[in-house]
This record gives structure tokens, C-alpha cells and sequence, in this order.
């Protein structure tokens, strides 16, 4: 609670912060600020540094307000949450609050970047042109913008973390019926035209936002469509070796996980905002590569992590993998 | 889809790979359209000689199942059609009861003609 509260309030220096130095330096700054820089850190476009300043600090409210909004709800879902070393089953109310516990911090995190990341871009600009009005340079004033986001991760070590919410364990299914002398592998493909259909817009506003403002932006382009031929369509393997995620359009294995590091497999459903989100995940205790809501295939690995993928009828895969493992043990 | 093969069986490798294949069209499991492991794969996760698989292939396209392309891998046929299939596996298993007691290929064309109306 003390800890959630003094997080909030770190999240409300940035703001302060934008407000003492405006107000110290407002005798030397002029009206106009320069706002914009190129790539080799010479100014390219001004501001009213009373709107400029304004902006900034009303982000570094809002962001104050949203923290205290978080630490609130944070505090509140900790009293309903199971303690944050129970992996077992819980019930529901107890995930749902596990869950607001969890993400609470992180829009207060979140919360601390930004208001961090306006405070940081208020005094890199203010400092720049104070150094030269002239000819004002951003140079390393840009290290106050990393700074300021780099505030968030503060806030968040001083919130302190909650258990990541944990769904609910899936028994293991009844083995495919496998005699000694058969063969069996399980192949499909997975496709996602939603997260395709996403990264490919990305990569069309990149490339029209390199198009108009600055060539720069198109090695950015790169990042979606390299994710794009990634997840765009992925063969899934279950086979005597393991399970086996490979990139369908360029064939490089994505994810290996041999046999022998199995303990079990079901099938469960998979909720995204339990996951992680959607793409391939990794949060504590657990990966997942999530490509929509719905059935999935549950791995208990021998390290003790889980990895999920999400495929329709995934009863069949579950089935082998638990066949195979027997085969592996008898 | 569950791809099994059974090494102990007597039914050749190829013809056991080739009917689940069919299997996974007639369940719907494959769909038209869409892309079979490459021979190679297939070949490695059954655990299976690379020629077994290719000759397995080759039998769905002559049956028009799958198309297979250089580079592309095997795919399965728009026109991929279940119950034509369920029909040509009936065929098949006329001819190999027929072939178990002793029928001609003459005779057997007889038997057909004569089955209709």
C-alpha cells in the first residue's frame, strides 16, 4: 500500500519537475522553442513555447492522475488477490483481481514513463535553447527524453510486482491409442490474417510516413514486414522429437521444444489478456505463441514453465504428445 | 492433421501415408488449398524413406488430390472433392477384394456394368 502510494507520487515529479524549471527559466526563454530536430540534431521547426510548455505539462498531469488512479485500483486488487507465490489453482474472483493487481502496475508504470518522457522532452527542449537561442542544438539533450522514460521502470521497481495472473491448469488428455509398431506425427499449418492484416497496415503507414516526412522511416517499414513473413503462416509439428514451430515463408525453425523436456500436454482455452497479449509471448512462468482467442495446446515443460500455442482441435496434438511420452517412459 | 503409419503392417508405407492423406480430405481436416508438409518433412517426422513419401505423392496427384510444384511442396487441389474420393476408395477396395479372388480385370469391368440399373 505505502509502496504503491509512493510509486504514484513518483510518477508526479516529471510534472513537477516541467513546472519548476518553466517557471525558473521563464525570464531567459523566448517565445518561440525549437521543437523539431533532424537527424543530425539541428533544429527544423519551432513552437509557442507557451503551448509547447503547456502540452507537456498537462501530459505530465494526466499521467500523474492515471498513476494515482492505478495505485488506487492496485491497492484495492491486492487485498482480493491469492498471495503472490500460490501456483495453484484459485477461483475466479481471486484470478480477476491477480489480473487488475498485475496490470494496474503496469499502467502505473506506464503511467510514470510517459509523464517521464514529457518532462524529458520539456527540459531537452528548454535546455537547448537556452544553451544557444540562436542556433539551438538537441545533442545529447536527447539522453533527458531516455531518461524520463526510463522513469516508468522506477516507478514500477518502487510499486512492486504482483504475481503474474495464472490460468487455470488443464489436465492431461487421454493418449492417442498407439501401438509400439506404429509411426504417428501431427502437422498444421497456423495462419492469423488478423495479426497479418495488422503488421501489414503498420507497414503501409511507415512507408507512407517515409514518403512524405523523412526517408528515414524506411528501414522502420523493415520491422513489420520481417514480422509479417514470421508470423504470417507457421507450420506446427508434433512428431517423435518434440513440438516444432517453423516460419512457413522463410522455413526457419521458430521454437523447438524436444520431448523429453515435456511433462504433459492438454488442451485449454486461451485468453490473450492471460497470455500476454497476441504474437508470440513471453511473461513470467510462461511463452505462448497467441494468434487469436480460443482452443489451444498447453505444454507442462520439466523446467517447470508452460508453453501454449493456440490451434483449433487441439485435443489431437495434446493426445499424441501424451502418447508419445508414454512411449518415451515404458 | 494426425498423420500414423504402421511399420509392422502389411500394407505398403506409401499406401498407408497416401490414405490418411485421403483420410484428412474426406474428414475435411485438409481443406482445398491448403499446403502438405514438403516430402522431405514428411519423411523426417515419420521417420520414413524420402522415396516412400515421394511415392506416396505422386499417387495423390495421378489420383488429381494434391498438386505438387517445384519449390511450392504439395498442395492440396481446389477441386479436391470428398465424395468423388469416397467413391475412388470404394473402387479401390472392389478391385483389391476382387484381385483376392482371382477376378480378370475383363471380368471385374463386367461386374460394374452389370451392378447398374
Amino acid at each position: 500500500m505505502r509502496r504503491l502510494l509512493t510509486a504514484a507520487a513518483m510518477a508526479w515529479l516529471p510534472a513537477a519537475i516541467t513546472a519548476v524549471t518553466w517557471a525558473a527559466w521563464s525570464a531567459e526563454l523566448p517565445g518561440q522553442l525549437a521543437t523539431h530536430w533532424n537527424g543530425t540534431g539541428s533544429a527544423n521547426g519551432y513552437s509557442a513555447t507557451t503551448t509547447f510548455g503547456a502540452t507537456l505539462l498537462v501530459i505530465g498531469i494526466l499521467a500523474g492522475c492515471t498513476a494515482l488512479a492505478a495505485a488506487v485500483t492496485a491497492a484495492r486488487a491486492d487485498r482480493g488477490a491469492p498471495p503472490s507465490d500460490s501456483t495453484s489453482v484459485t477461483a475466479a474472483s481471486d484470478q480477476s483481481a491477480a489480473r487488475r493487481a498485475y496490470y494496474s502496475r503496469f499502467v502505473l508504470a506506464a503511467a510514470g514513463s510517459v509523464g517521464g518522457a514529457a518532462a524529458g522532452i520539456w527540459v531537452a527542449t528548454a535546455t537547448a535553447t537556452l544553451a544557444n537561442p540562436a542556433d539551438a542544438r538537441l545533442g545529447a539533450g536527447f539522453l533527458y527524453f531516455l531518461m524520463g522514460l526510463a522513469w516508468g521502470v522506477a516507478v514500477w521497481a518502487v510499486a512492486g510486482r504482483a504475481a503474474y495472473p495464472l490460468p487455470e491448469l488443464s489436465p492431461a488428455g487421454e493418449p492417442l491409442d498407439l501401438s509400439p509398431t506404429e509411426r504417428a506425427a501431427y502437422t498444421t499449418t497456423l495462419r492469423s490474417p488478423l495479426i497479418t492484416a495488422v503488421l501489414g497496415t503498420g507497414a503501409a503507414v511507415v512507408v507512407v510516413v517515409a514518403l512524405t516526412l523523412d526517408a528515414g522511416f524506411w528501414l522502420v517499414a523493415l520491422v513489420p514486414l520481417a514480422a509479417a513473413i514470421v508470423f504470417g503462416r507457421i507450420r506446427l509439428t508434433v512428431d517423435r522429437r518434440g513440438l516444432r514451430l517453423v516460419a512457413g515463408l522463410i522455413g526457419v525453425t521458430v521454437k523447438h521444444i524436444p520431448l523429453a523436456e515435456i511433462v504433459s500436454a492438454g488442451a485449454q482455452e486461451i485468453n490473450p489478456v492471460e497470455w500476454g497479449g497476441w504474437g508470440y509471448r513471453v511473461v513470467p512462468g510462461r511463452s505462448a505463441l497467441v494468434l487469436r482467442a480460443g482452443p489451444g495446446l498447453v505444454l507442462y515443460l520439466t523446467d517447470g514453465r508452460r508453453f501454449a500455442v493456440t490451434l483449433d482441435r487441439p485435443q489431437t496434438p495434446a493426445a499424441l504428445i501424451t502418447a508419445l511420452q508414454t512411449r518415451i517412459h515404458n | 492433421m494426425l498423420l500414423r503409419v504402421d511399420v509392422a503392417a502389411a500394407e505398403p508405407l506409401a499406401d498407408q501415408i497416401a490414405a490418411q492423406v485421403r483420410g484428412g480430405v474426406m474428414r475435411g481436416d485438409l481443406t482445398p488449398g491448403e499446403r502438405l508438409p514438403s516430402a522431405r518433412e514428411l519423411a523426417e517426422v515419420l521417420d520414413v524413406n524420402l522415396h516412400t513419401v515421394l511415392r506416396a505423392y505422386a499417387r495423390l496427384r495421378d489420383e488429381s488430390l494434391i498438386e505438387l510444384r517445384r519449390g511450392r511442396g504439395a498442395v492440396v487441389r481446389g477441386d479436391a472433392d470428398a465424395t468423388r474420393l469416397r467413391l475412388a476408395e470404394l473402387a479401390r477396395e472392389f478391385v483389391r477384394e476382387a484381385r483376392r479372388q482371382g477376378l480378370e480385370e475383363a471380368e471385374m469391368l463386367a461386374m460394374v456394368r452389370e451392378a447398374q440399373p
